[in-house]
């Protein structure tokens, strides 16, 4: 098994933090090997924010840390959508946060739409974790991820405080699949 | 043991201290500073010592200053710093003192891209010195090698008494991997050899049979000598040419003769590969990942990785592609080690593939570039 996960957004809507946590989830607390490489623009807010991971069964498997075909994907926003969409490979399962990105091109996704920053503010009480929203879409559609394990790494990489709200939002996320 | 998903720079840390790292000093620069920040946090809760200095002169200069009062010590730099550290390396040469320097390399010359990649600066970690040496160089391609390869430098480090250098790049420090992180219990750890004879019978640079003479630190009771003029064993300046030839050739014959306990390398699919990659570094995961493509399209490609770059693996690299037709040295400059690799496999066809990125050339682009040799 080897998988290439691209996320994508804007500075601020916590991409890094989603794809850390992945890692996280992966490496330490599922028996999964990992590789995960980040960008982001000078700006604090609102430039380009991209977390590429690959998931592997093995060290070996891993090879280029780079995502040159992405099966799955997370759009925060759309114009990173266009902008890396030839990252994402045909058949991929794309998830994309509807509150801001309005239209898909025609690229053979599997296309997974949900309005994370709009549950994350009305419903949790705050935008900052629509991330852990998708990232609970995410591991409800794929399976990748055991719900155990992401639990387990959001108490490890998230600021004490942040931690129950944080899940309270990745549960919010599973609950999407049974929609 | 445990698991972590870290950078190559914090696992570099990690194996540091694994390792028995006391002391640390270092000067801030990218794409190295969080070995600094990150043990700045970590060391002192170990009871070692981490120092920011004013420069990275400063750094080396008490980093060669603690290794002789018996620590295992370390410092962090990219290509400007080390630049600054060379003259002070060349004086741990001379005086035969165990350090580690982590060499994480950026986008040059000069201030060039400070934070991206790139291989430039193989031939300067090595010979970037005065004097006629020999430096050990070890070379990870992923966060857990880094690891290992930095408990490895210090072994050889205090086993040979030269400082030795492990050679990352910005790639490297940037991705974060599973790494398993090992206690010192479940390490192989070795420590520099203390002189055995009574102290008014050491001499501070008669060697023993592997060459390496055994160390006496401050505080332990025997003469210390820190003589950086060509000196004789009893550590006495010694402006002649038969001590300066005994000296030199000694130097440089303790890496050599001991080289079999430095050099390393990986293979994949070479016993039947046609066509033989050599890669290094961040550059040969991407190389990997094309050799195994090419596997699948039917062409018979292997690759060999050299986890030591310096001193050079000569028999090696021989024996791996002694059945290869055609050699192709893939790196992010603009063809470097592919002297090395040319001079020593004379009778084959070694192509220079020399790509600049400031990542890390990507596995398609490598095979634009390879395709019509094919």
């Amino acid at each position: 098994m080897r998988r290439e996960i691209i996320i994508a957004g804007r500075g601020g809507q916590g991409i890094l933090l989603l794809g850390h946590v992945i890692g996280v989830a992966a490496a330490k607390f599922s028996n999964y090997y990992v590789t995960g490489t980040e960008s982001y623009s000078a700006e604090t807010r609102g430039g380009d924010s991209k977390a590429e991971i690959i998931v592997a069964d093995s060290a070996e498997e891993l090879g280029y840390m780079k995502v040159r075909e992405a099966d799955v994907a997370v759009f925060m926003y759309g114009d990173q959508l266009v902008k890396y969409s030839r990252l994402v490979r045909q058949g991929a399962v794309v998830f994309a946060d509807s509150t801001f990105v309005t239209e898909v091109p025609e690229r053979g996704w599997v296309l997974k739409l949900a309005p994370y920053t709009k549950i994350a503010e009305t419903e949790l009480g705050t935008p900052r974790v629509a991330n852990m929203v998708a990232l609970g879409h995410l591991v409800g559609v794929t399976k990748l991820l055991s719900t155990e394990a992401v639990e387990k790494a959001i108490e490890h990489v998230v600021k004490k405080s942040w931690v129950e709200l944080n899940k309270k939002a990745f549960r919010r996320g599973l609950a999407l699949t049974s929609n | 043991m445990r698991v972590e998903y870290v950078t190559s720079n914090i696992a570099i840390a990690e194996g540091a201290m694994a390792s028995g790292l006391r002391f640390f000093a270092g000067y801030p620069i990218t794409p190295t500073s969080d070995i600094l920040e990150y043990l700045a946090e970590e060391l002192p809760k170990r009871g070692g010592v981490v120092i920011q200095l004013e420069d990275e002169i400063a750094s080396i200069n008490a980093v060669i200053g603690a290794s002789w009062a018996g620590a295992k010590a370390m410092t962090a730099t990219s290509g400007p710093g080390y630049s600054l550290m060379v003259e002070a390396l060349s004086f741990a040469i001379i005086t035969e003192t165990p350090l580690v320097v982590v060499y994480v390399m950026r986008a040059g010359p000069s201030t060039g891209v400070p934070t991206r990649s790139c291989q430039y600066d193989v031939f300067q970690v090595r010979y970037g010195s005065h004097g006629n040496y020999e430096l050990p160089v070890l070379v990870p391609w992923s966060a857990q090698e880094a690891f290992d390869l930095t408990v490895k430098a210090f072994n050889v480090s205090e086993m040979l008494r030269v400082p030795t250098v492990i050679l990352s790049d910005a790639m490297l420090a940037h991705t974060w991997e599973k790494v398993i992180i090992r206690n010192p219990s479940e390490l192989e750890i070795v420590n520099r050899r203390k002189p055995e004879v009574p102290p008014q019978e050491y001499m501070p640079f008669k060697p023993g049979e592997d060459l390496v003479p055994p160390m006496a630190c401050f505080g332990d009771g025997y003469k210390v000598m820190v003589e950086s003029l060509t000196h004789d064993e009893r550590g006495y300046y010694s402006p002649t040419t038969e001590v300066q030839e005994r000296m030199i050739r000694r130097l440089v014959e303790k890496v050599r003769r001991n080289s079999h306990l430095i050099v390393d390398y990986e293979t994949y699919f070479t016993s039947s590969a046609e066509y033989m990659f050599f890669a290094y570094g961040s550059t040969a995961r991407s190389v990997y990942a094309l050799v195994r493509e090419l596997r699948r399209e039917g062409i018979r490609a292997g690759l060999y990785r050299p986890k030591t770059l310096w001193p050079f693996d000569e028999g090696g690299l021989k024996k791996v592609a002694s059945k290869a037709k055609r050699v192709f040295v893939v790196e992010n400059n603009v063809g470097l080690m592919y002297k090395e690799v040319a001079r020593v496999l004379r009778d084959k066809e070694v192509i220079s593939v020399g790509i600049i990125d400031l990542d890390v050339p990507s596995p398609d682009r490598i095979k634009e570039v390879i395709s019509e040799w094919l």
